[in-house]
């Protein structure tokens, strides 16, 4: 049976260009070698038309108005679709470990020790290369607020990985804004 | 001849049994009739069912975790469909009705990773080329804004709006306390001096 097509085709907004960066950039933060991952992925999907090298692969992802570094191009549906693409595969590789941090089955001590180890190293990350006055970099690194908003990352890494996982994200980073 | 088709996922095992359709022209090792399935979830009862049990199972999970997917978690199923899927106290609860008369409801608790488990299943059958049988699968949609409404908290949804007013009426009672200009004394006599011409 074919993969169900989202419809309609248009670009991502801001709020969809964002949540995307988050979400490499906590598929970085779950593996030490994602960044190099995401470039030998993007090779091994065929990818290196949209994205010849690290450095454009890194420019695409600096759409993101969060970043501190940040362009003011936007980012075309066919650069969206081999991020997703990407992400897509990231997750599947990293779905045992998405997984154990979703499980109620593991041990709690254990289970909070991995989500500290995330969260840490996701603030590193946040805080290297973030614009820590954006009011959506506060939230993630606020105490209260971070940890809800971190499991909802992981959350939604675990529904968008596997076969069905592409579509499923692109519909939700195409969701109106709120 | 049987054939049976099997996605396993951690805690999820989910098994079809068919028939090829040869009468439509498919080949012998395809399911195109299916006879039955049977879905086993971690500790919990198998269950078992037809191919309308089936599609009353993906027509609810598969809207569910494009829900969540945006951090929307909604009740998918209405009164009479066999099968029901909501959010129970930050886990997720599918409620599985029977057909036979008072026969109470089963609920299964799932958990954050049991319930991607079980997506990941159907999303495998889905996309199994192993497999023709006529099901309706629901194609993931851009949610509009009022189904992510609820997804912030409210005191952030009318924060916005109860500033705006608020600041309205402040700069209302300041401009109220203004004192009203005088008219200019010479203006009154220019206008009232009437003219007689003519």
């Amino acid at each position: 049976m074919a993969d169900a097509p989202v419809q309609p085709q248009r670009a991502l907004s801001r709020r969809g260009v964002e949540r995307l960066d988050l979400l490499l950039l906590s598929a970085e933060a779950l593996d030490l070698n994602g960044g190099e991952a995401m470039v030998w992925l993007s090779e091994e999907m065929g990818l290196t038309e949209l994205f010849p090298n690290r450095v454009e692969l890194w420019k695409r992802r600096c759409s993101n108005p969060l970043r501190r570094t940040t362009r003011r191009d936007r980012i075309t549906e066919a650069e969206a679709d081999g991020l997703i693409r990407i992400l897509n595969a990231l997750a599947d590789r990293l779905y045992p470990m998405l997984r154990s941090l979703l499980s109620s089955a593991e041990p709690p001590q254990l289970s909070e020790q991995r989500w500290a180890l995330f969260r840490g190293r996701l603030q590193e990350l946040l805080k290297e290369r973030f614009n820590p006055r954006r009011g959506g970099v506060q939230r993630l690194l606020d105490p209260q607020e971070g940890p809800q908003l971190c499991r909802e990352l992981i959350q939604t890494m675990a529904l968008s990985a596997g076969p069905g996982g592409f579509t499923r994200l692109k519909a939700s980073l195409m969701d109106a804004a709120a | 001849m049987k054939l049976t088709s099997r996605y396993e996922q951690t805690s999820c095992r989910l098994v079809l049994e068919g028939l090829p359709d040869l009468s439509a022209g498919q080949s012998s090792q395809t399911i195109g009739i299916l006879t039955g399935f049977s879905l086993a979830l971690a500790g919990k009862t198998e269950l078992e069912g037809q191919r309308d049990h089936l599609q009353a199972l993906l027509n609810v999970v598969l809207p569910y975790a494009r829900g969540l997917i945006s951090g929307v978690a909604r009740p998918q199923g209405a009164q009479d469909v066999p099968v029901v899927i909501r959010p129970v106290d930050g886990q997720h609860e599918l409620e599985l009705r029977s057909s036979q008369p008072n026969t109470p409801p089963l609920r299964l608790p799932l958990d954050d990773a049991e319930l991607s488990d079980l997506v990941r299943c159907l999303d495998r059958l889905q996309l199994d080329p192993q497999v023709a049988v006529p099901l309706e699968w629901p194609a993931p949609q851009p949610l509009r804004r009022s189904e992510l409404r609820h997804r912030l908290p409210l005191a952030r949804r009318v924060a916005a709006p109860l500033t705006g007013i608020a600041a309205l009426l402040v700069a209302g009672v300041l401009a109220s306390l203004l004192p009203t200009p005088k008219p200019p004394s010479s203006a009154p006599a220019a206008v009232s001096t009437p003219s007689r011409g003519g």
